[in-house]
C-alpha cells in the first residue's frame, strides 16, 4: 500500500470560535467549513501550552512545555518529534513558517526537516514605515518642551500622551502606505507558493509538509481582498494603521479599547479569511499533483487571541481562558468518516502520535501523548481531562528571569475547568456549561469531588511530566543555549537573549564562585 | 575544605572549547565548573516542588489525602 503523506497547517492565534465549522456566524472560513463536512472535527481541542513558545513542544514533540524544566525553550537537540520520526521513515519533509521568531532553528524547530524556511531573514515587515522625517524634525523641539512640561504632573502626562498619540496618527495619515507594506509577516499566499514549489519536487515520495501561517496575528493587516470579501472595504490601510496603533496602547484602560473592538475583530477575521482561501488553494495544488487522495490533512492552531473578554488583548500567558487555549482541529484522512467529536477535550499533546498512526508509523517512546487514531477511526473517541501549562506572565521567554517563575495551569474537562495560579496560590473552578465566558468561579465548597478529581489530574501531571528519563534532553537544550549565546557575544543588534545575561554573570565572577 | 578531582579530556576537545569561548573564562577549569554548576543547580526544580506541595495541600483541604 502506498504510504500516506501528511500536511500540517498551524495557524497562529486562531480561536476555535472564529471558524464557521465550530459555530462562528461570520462567513470567514467557507472553504474549511466545506472541508469539515468530510473530516473529523473536534469541538474542544485544547493546546498543551500557550502562547507559541509553550504550545509547539506539545504539537510537534508530544511533550508538555515545562517537562524539560521551565528554563528550557523549544525542541531539545535530538528530541524525537513528528518530523524527525517521519524523516527517519523516509519521508521528504519541509516546513515553511511565516516568520515567527520562536519557531526557528535557534529553538530546534528545524530538526527533522530536509527543507526549513522560517522567513526570519525576509524583508517583509522590515522596511521602515515612517512619516516624513523633515516634518517630524520640525516639531520634535516643540514636542520635547511639551513632554517635559507635562511630566510635572500626572494629569498633564495623560493629556500629553493622548495628544502625542493623535499627533502621531495625524503625521502617519499624511502618507499612503498599502496594507501589504504594513504587514509584518509573509502572508499565507507566500507560504502556499513556497509549498507548491517544494511539492513539485517531491515526486512519488511520501512527504510531511508543515505550514505555519501568521495572518491572524497582530498587528492585524489582512489583504484588502479579504476585507472586501467580508464586506469591510471601508477599513482602509490608513484606518487599519490607526486601529493597530490604538489597540497597542498601554497608557489607557480597557474601557477605551471597546470603541474599536469590532473593527479589530474584523481585521483579525479578514486574516482568518485569507488563511482559509490559501488553504483551499493548497488543497487544489495537492489535487492537481494527484497527492490529495493519499494525504492526511490537518488544520489547527497554537493558541487563540483575546479581544477584551476579560479586559485583555493579544495572547499573553497571564491567564488561560477558553479563547486562548481552545483551538480548531480539523483532521481529514483517506477513508476517515466525517464526524464531530464533542465528548470532551482533545489535548494537542496527542496530536503527533495520532497523526503518526494515521500514516501507519509507530510513535517513539518519548512522546507524552498517545495515539487516539483507532478510536477516532472507529468513531468512539471520548475526551479526557486536558492539561495546559505555561509560566505565569512569561511574555519574553528570551529572558531567563521571565521563565523562572511559577506555573499557570488549566485542567480542562468537558464541563469543568480548574485554573491553578501558583504565583498567587489561588485556584478557580469554572462551570463551562453554565458560565462559558468564565466570569464567575464556583464557590469553594461546590462540586468538591470534581474539583478534587481535577486536582488529582494536576498532581499526576506534575509528578510524571518532568521525568528523570528526559535529563539528557534537558542538558542538551541548556548546552545549546549556552553555545548559541557564546556565538552571539559581540552582536550589537541582538535583542536581550537568555545567554547574554548568563554571560554577564560569568564576566562578573559567577563562574568562579 | 574543597577537594578537587583530576579528569582526563582529549586535548583536541579542550583546545576547541578554549577557542570557542576565548576571553569568557579564565581557563578551562572555570568553564567546566560553570557548566557543571549550571547543570546541577536546577533552579527550575525548586518551583516544581513548591507547586506539587500546593496541590497536595489543596487535596488535603478537600479531604482527599
Amino acid at each position: 500500500m502506498k504510504k500516506r503523506s501528511l500536511v500540517l497547517v498551524t495557524v497562529d492565534c486562531l480561536r476555535a470560535d472564529h471558524v464557521g465549522f465550530l459555530g462562528y456566524s461570520r462567513p470567514v472560513t467557507p472553504n474549511l467549513d466545506a472541508l469539515a463536512e468530510n473530516s473529523a472535527i473536534f469541538s474542544d481541542a485544547i493546546v498543551a501550552g500557550a502562547p507559541t513558545y509553550f504550545s509547539f513542544p506539545g504539537i510537534l514533540a508530544s511533550r508538555y512545555p515545562l517537562a524539560l524544566g521551565r528554563d528550557v525553550l523549544g525542541i531539545a537537540p535530538h528530541e524525537p518529534t513528528l518530523p524527525t520520526v517521519l524523516q527517519d521513515a523516509g519521508y521528504a519533509t519541509a516546513a515553511f513558517l511565516a516568520a515567527n521568531p520562536y519557531l526557528s532553528r535557534r529553538f530546534g524547530y528545524d530538526q527533522g526537516f530536509d527543507t526549513f524556511h522560517d522567513f526570519l531573514d525576509s524583508e517583509i515587515g522590515r522596511e521602515p514605515v515612517s512619516a516624513d522625517p523633515a516634518a517630524v524634525g520640525r516639531l520634535s523641539k516643540l514636542n520635547r518642551l511639551m513632554r517635559n512640561a507635562a511630566r510635572r504632573n500626572g494629569l498633564a502626562t495623560k493629556g500629553y500622551d493622548e495628544l502625542y498619540f493623535w499627533y502621531c496618527q495625524w503625521v502617519s495619515a499624511r502618507e499612503s502606505v498599502p496594507m501589504d507594506k504594513l504587514r509584518r509577516y509573509p502572508a499565507a499566499n507566500v507560504m502556499v507558493d513556497q509549498a507548491a514549489s517544494w511539492l513539485s519536487t517531491v515526486g512519488e515520495q511520501p512527504f510531511l509538509l508543515w505550514l505555519h501561517l501568521m495572518d491572524p496575528h497582530h498587528p492585524y493587516y489582512p489583504p484588502e481582498e479579504s476585507l472586501a470579501a467580508l464586506g469591510l472595504p471601508h477599513i482602509t490601510a490608513r484606518r487599519a494603521r490607526m486601529l493597530n496603533s490604538f489597540w497597542n496602547r498601554w497608557d489607557i484602560g480597557p474601557r477605551r479599547f471597546e470603541r474599536y473592538r469590532n473593527e479589530i475583530i474584523s481585521l483579525y477575521d479578514a486574516g482568518v479569511h485569507w488563511v482559509d482561501k490559501q488553504i483551499s488553494r493548497l488543497i487544489g495544488i495537492l489535487q492537481r499533483l494527484q497527492r490529495w487522495d493519499e494525504t492526511v490533512f490537518v488544520v489547527t492552531a497554537d493558541h487563540g487571541e483575546a479581544f477584551l473578554e476579560h479586559g485583555d488583548r493579544y495572547h499573553s500567558p497571564t491567564s488561560l481562558p477558553e479563547y486562548l487555549i481552545r483551538v480548531p482541529l480539523l483532521l481529514r484522512a483517506p477513508g476517515l468518516s466525517a464526524r464531530r467529536f464533542s465528548q470532551g477535550p482533545f489535548s494537542l499533546i496527542h496530536l503527533a502520535p495520532t497523526l503518526l498512526e494515521a500514516v501507519g508509523i509507530s510513535s517513539p517512546d518519548g512522546f507524552q501523548g498517545r495515539s487516539c487514531w483507532e478510536q477516532i477511526s472507529a468513531g468512539n473517541w471520548r475526551g479526557e481531562p486536558a492539561i495546559t501549562e505555561c509560566i505565569d506572565g512569561c511574555c519574553n521567554p528570551m529572558r531567563p528571569d521571565d521563565r523562572m517563575r511559577p506555573r499557570l495551569m488549566a485542567v480542562r474537562d468537558q464541563e469543568l475547568k480548574l485554573v491553578i495560579n501558583f504565583s498567587e496560590k489561588r485556584d478557580c473552578l469554572y462551570d463551562l456549561k453554565n458560565d462559558p465566558r468564565e466570569c464567575s468561579p464556583l464557590p469553594a465548597g461546590v462540586r468538591t469531588r470534581e474539583r478534587a478529581g481535577l486536582f488529582q489530574v494536576a498532581q499526576r501531571h506534575l509528578q510524571t511530566s518532568a521525568s528523570a528519563e528526559r535529563t539528557d534532553l534537558r542538558l542538551s537544550a541548556l548546552l545549546r543555549e549556552l553555545q548559541q549565546s557564546a556565538k552571539m557575544t559581540g552582536a550589537t543588534t541582538a535583542s536581550p537573549m537568555a545567554g547574554e545575561e548568563r554571560w554577564a554573570s560569568i564576566s562578573s565572577g559567577g563562574a568562579q564562585s | 575544605m574543597t577537594q578537587y578531582r583530576t579528569v582526563h579530556l582529549p586535548e583536541e576537545l579542550c583546545g576547541a572549547a578554549e577557542k570557542l569561548l576565548a576571553g569568557r573564562f579564565e581557563n578551562l577549569e572555570a568553564l567546566l565548573s560553570f557548566l557543571l554548576q549550571e547543570i546541577v543547580k536546577d533552579d527550575a526544580a525548586k518551583f516544581d516542588r513548591a507547586e506539587e506541595q500546593m496541590i497536595e495541600q489543596r487535596l488535603k483541604d478537600l479531604g482527599y489525602i
